[in-house]
């Protein structure tokens, strides 16, 4: 391990000089899959052409196939040229082939593992890694327990053993339940100590999200209105115009709760309502997520106050889509909800009575993730009702994607002889104000596993407090009954419209 | 895009309205001005270089050209673009003739984003003395290039003279990767720090720049060597017992050595005006470490202490005697 020694070049007024991590090597299980070769080998060209890669980096793939080292590179290769966000250059990508690696072998291989191990020990010299290494595990869940076995017998996950950092990267889903995710948590946090495991949420890695953490804690005039004496409800979409495609073994076991709201709503709104961290430290940003987390309740009618969809067969950007059931795949008779939407309560002292309003939902209008800040009226207006009529509540939305950004709408003089006040929409939008443009989620995430900055991870406590809420959802569901149906092009089953209607409001149109 | 003849300030300004109303881009998230500042014989290539930089990084554009003094009548032509010709953004041509090109602010000052950042940027050589040029004295940030000087070398000893904090110089935005590099290869090295070395054509102020930074960040003296180039093509640090070297000889990529390791082959490529530019927009206070870096590459000293904002000094190029 390097000495820590002050390094005289590092100083923290130079800021033009990026964050680049130390020497290490990158091992990626499961690397022919669909998210290592759309997300994740895009995602490390793109930071090897912005020269955010240390000159002792190395890419491991592994994974069973019959492959030499050529092979793999040549997908990745395919992979980058596709995929990336910057422009593709010879150079950089030669750089990366120079140090890509590929051991094949199945998971219950143990000579394989035992390569791998030496292969990361022979690195440490060949190509200067150190020996840092951060284990991807871009696979099944299922194949989870025999992986992290093999990592322990071998040895590889000890940071002690190994004289170096040893990190590992775990995607979504963590569990489909309470239960079976502190399973996978005490599996992973016993192979690997906790600090060490980062738990890759991609909804944190964009540049709104943390916005939302500037917007709220930066400024002087949000934080005082941030609470219930001036905020009617937030309501917190995630829509998606697309079917399940091919991933219905997936989805079919999963359901809308379970993919989305579990992890990504439930992140939006914990970083929403949260209460100001101490300062920006992993730690301290986390406990204040789990605090609010752990202060969710549900509503006492779940029955009414949690609707699920399914969508039936229908037209979507000029094109005729099929039924849910018609997909392939998918059960004749599935319950499975491709649509999910519930009110949250939050039992603070600045929540009490604010209700949060999630939705999330294939095959909806367009593709738009936001969240909406809804004030209350002002108590008292000094005109005539029919000046007003046109006023609707003030409202703060961040538009996380697509388009990111930050709308204020707010009621204006119509211009004209008569006092007629109407809804206006100012608008921020990143792409106007600022010059880099937004690095892709992983590339934020990725870098800040190979540094080591945990605060955009969610702690193993916060996934299991969100599986505290969605468990009672689920259950509720299992007991019985059949999905909503709406047709594929809508904004959902009008069972949610009703749900907003019981409570005197409306939807939002995103 | 509308463009007006022999006009005034105040009909540009009702020009630039009239097209954001019509374009529908009324609403503003106009982070800053760029005011760029080109000669009349460059202008096709600052509009190039102007335009890319607009499309990297949304910003309201105004491009002035200054014409020959000796026109007897001084005259304004402008040409006015929200999303066209001079990229996606707000933009505005000033074509200025006469003894116009000694008064642009008279101009500039109204069509200037509402307190917003103002970053004046010179295409050509930099001025000698930015106090003398009112686009340098009402910006917040002025960006340089002494790479485009007659004698660069010279125009570095200049800019450290002339230096003011929120100074800056693309011959500094250029060195960015290198020094990126050197800070990485040192994350692993300890020790005293024995020799350091830049090697490059002999005229090239990022070179200079280079040696200055490690100067002062090592507190020890730097070798300059001269090569073929092109631009900066090594560096070299012996720190204890280790040995660094870092070579590029074609411009693109570099090879990295290091004692008792094996060499890794790092791109690092010469970038585009318009990257440079977008480094140099992304923070807008003053570059501190430059400053150390320019104070040491040239021996002058006090950079910091300055105050970051100048007083105009009116000068006469016409008749120089005219110094206030």
């Amino acid at each position: 391990m390097t000495v820590a020694v002050a390094n005289p070049l590092r100083d923290p007024r130079d800021r033009r000089l990026p964050r680049v991590p130390g020497p290490c090597a990158l091992v990626v299980f499961g690397v022919t899959g669909d998210l290592a070769r759309k997300k994740l080998i895009p995602a490390v060209y793109d930071l090897a052409n912005r020269g955010l890669l240390p000159p002792g980096f190395v890419l491991l793939g592994f994974a069973r196939r019959d492959w030499g080292d050529g092979d793999f590179e040549q997908l990745a290769k395919a992979a980058a040229r596709e995929g990336a966000r910057t422009e593709f250059r010879e150079e950089v990508w030669h750089r990366i082939a120079e140090a890509t690696k590929f051991v094949p072998g199945s998971f219950d291989d143990d000579e394989a593992f035992d390569r791998l191990a030496k292969e990361l020990d022979e690195l440490a010299s060949t190509h200067g890694t150190g020996g840092n290494a951060a284990f991807y595990l871009s696979i099944p869940p299922s194949t989870f327990p025999v992986v992290l076995e093999q990592m322990r017998r071998t040895g590889m996950a000890d940071n002690a053993s190994s004289g170096a950092w040893r990190r590992v990267v775990v995607e979504k889903p963590f569990g489909h339940d309470l239960a079976s995710s502190q399973e996978l948590n005490r599996l992973v946090d016993d192979v690997f100590t906790a600090p060490e495991v980062f738990r890759i949420d991609h909804y944190l890695g964009k540049e709104t999200v943390q916005n939302l953490l500037a917007l709220r804690f930066a400024n002087e005039f949000f934080e005082p209105i941030w609470n219930r004496h001036h905020i009617d409800s937030v309501q917190i979409t995630m829509a998606e115009d697309v079917g399940i495609g091919s991933r219905a073994g997936f989805y079919e076991g999963t359901g809308a709760a379970r993919d989305v709201l579990q992890n990504h709503l439930l992140q939006l709104l914990a970083l929403t309502a949260m209460d100001e961290p101490v300062d920006f430290e992993a730690e301290s940003l986390r406990t204040e997520k789990h605090k609010v987390l752990g202060a969710i309740v549900l509503p006492k009618d779940l029955r009414s106050y949690a609707v699920r969809g399914q969508y039936t067969q229908g037209w979507l950007a000029g094109r005729r889509v099929p039924a849910y059931l018609s997909e392939e795949g998918v059960a004749a008779g599935s319950t499975t909800e491709t649509y999910a939407a519930v009110r949250l309560d939050v039992d603070t002292r600045r929540w009490a009575g604010v209700p949060f309003y999630l939705r999330t939902g294939k095959r909806l209008p367009r593709r738009v993730t936001e969240i909406a800040v809804v004030f209350r009226r002002a108590p008292h207006l000094p005109f005539a009702g029919s000046d007003v009529s046109d006023l609707g509540q003030n409202q703060l939305v961040v538009r996380v994607q697509p388009d990111e950004g930050v709308t204020l709408r707010f009621g204006s003089k119509v211009p004209g002889t008569t006092m007629e006040v109407r809804d206006v929409a100012m608008d921020f939008s990143y792409g106007e104000a600022f010059t880099e443009n937004s690095p892709e989620a992983y590339e934020r995430l990725l870098l800040d596993v190979l540094i080591g900055d945990a605060s955009l991870f969610p702690r193993n406590e916060e996934v299991e407090q969100s599986w505290r809420v969605v468990d009672p959802i689920e259950a509720l569901w299992a007991e019985g009954g059949r999905p909503e149906l709406y047709r594929a092009g809508e904004w959902g089953p009008a069972a949610a419209e009703a749900m907003l209607a019981r409570d005197g409001r409306v939807w939002r149109r995103p | 895009m509308t463009t007006l003849w022999d006009t005034t300030g105040t009909a540009v300004v009702q020009a630039l309205a009239a097209a954001r109303h019509h374009t529908g881009s009324v609403s503003s998230g106009l982070a800053l001005t760029l005011v760029a500042v080109a000669d009349g014989n460059l202008v096709a290539e600052a509009e190039q270089a102007a335009t890319a930089a607009a499309a990297q990084h949304p910003c309201r554009l105004l491009l002035v050209v200054r014409h020959a003094l000796s026109t007897p009548q001084p005259r304004l032509d402008a040409e006015v673009s929200v999303g066209g010709r001079l990229g996606p953004g707000e933009a505005v041509m000033l074509h200025m003739h006469g003894r116009l090109t000694l008064h642009p602010e008279s101009v500039v000052l109204p069509l200037l984003a509402p307190d917003a950042p103002v970053v004046t940027w010179w295409f050509g050589a930099p001025p000698d003395r930015i106090a003398r040029d009112p686009l340098g004295t009402i910006a917040d940030r002025r960006i340089t290039d002494t790479s485009r000087a007659p004698d660069p070398l010279a125009a570095v000893r200049t800019r450290a003279v002339d230096y003011a904090p929120g100074d800056t110089d693309l011959a500094w935005t250029r060195i960015t990767m290198w020094r990126s590099l050197c800070a990485s290869a040192f994350d692993s090295l300890a020790g005293e720090v024995r020799e350091v070395s830049v090697s490059g054509e002999a005229s090239n102020p990022s070179r200079a720049l280079l040696a200055g930074w490690l100067g002062s960040k090592l507190g020890h003296e730097v070798a300059q060597e001269d090569t073929a180039g092109p631009g900066i093509t090594g560096v070299r640090l012996v720190v204890g017992d280790d040995e660094v070297r870092v070579a590029r000889t074609d411009g693109r990529t570099a090879v990295l050595q290091r004692s008792a390791q094996p060499d890794r082959v790092m791109p690092l490529p010469r970038r585009q005006l318009s990257e440079l530019l977008t480094e140099e927009l992304r923070r807008l206070d003053p570059d501190e470490v430059y400053a150390e870096a320019l104070a040491t590459a040239t021996g002058v000293s006090g950079l910091e202490e300055r105050s970051p904002r100048r007083t105009f000094v009116w000068f006469d190029p016409a008749d120089p005697g005219s110094v206030a």
